[in-house]
């Protein structure tokens, strides 16, 4: 499997665009835009506005997050941004501030 | 290399635009635009494309690149190569096969005696 790692040393600045799945440890700022699954490690640190498919974040995220699907805050994960998602978990023990928007349709 | 040093990927579905700065090896499948500087090896595989300025301690290419280069050891250019730019580095290689236009500048450290 070609899977995207960007792995602790690692500093990205700019934008991250595509349609696979993509892992990162290190440092992104920026966008992130993707087709598919991104997940976001304990080690990682993101500032940026992410529009995903899926997101599972343990490590820190500072941006406005935004999933067609879902988003997993796991547990020790720091986020700090506005979540949009039709289905938004977060675990106990996981630091969380900004909006959630389920976007559900209602009844 | 240690084998410690990770390694990082960056697959073919995958666009990157903006800066790449870190250590250990780093493998490009996909796209990357803008500027890479590590401190490692960086591959780029033959279905990768990078636009950037390149700067790492050794560099193999097998894909496509525009840019110019600096490694601060070796620079291999193979077969299915196709590199736009400058280079500057201690070794150079050059495949038969390879596409490359550009200059190369080599550092070079010639005997006392000439």
């Amino acid at each position: 499997m070609a899977n995207t790692v960007i792995g602790s040393s690692i500093t990205i600045d700019g934008e991250i665009s595509g349609d696979e799945d993509l892992v990162i440890q290190g440092t992104v700022k920026g966008k992130i835009s993707l087709k598919e699954s991104l997940f976001v490690e304990a080690s990682a640190s993101v500032e940026a506005d992410i529009e995903v498919q899926n997101v599972e974040i343990t490590g820190k995220v500072t941006g406005n997050i935004a999933a067609t699907d879902k988003v997993e805050l796991k547990a020790d994960c720091r986020v700090v941004g506005d979540v949009r998602a039709p289905r938004i978990l977060i675990a106990d023990g996981a630091s969380f501030k900004g909006n959630v928007d389920m976007d559900v349709k209602e009844r | 290399m240690a084998n410690t040093d990770q390694i990082n990927i960056i697959g073919k579905g995958i666009t990157i635009r903006g800066s790449m700065t870190g250590g250990g090896g780093l493998v490009i499948e996909g796209r990357v635009e803008g500027q890479i500087a590590l401190k490692n090896h960086l591959t780029i595989e033959s279905s990768g494309i990078v636009e950037a300025d390149i700067r790492a301690d050794e560099l193999t290419i097998n894909g496509t690149a525009s840019g110019n280069i600096d490694a601060s050891t070796k620079v291999s250019i193979n077969q299915s190569a196709k590199v736009n730019g400058d280079i500057k580095a201690t070794r150079v290689v050059i495949e038969d096969g390879a596409v490359f236009n550009g200059s190369i500048e080599m550092d070079v450290k010639l005997p006392d005696d000439i």
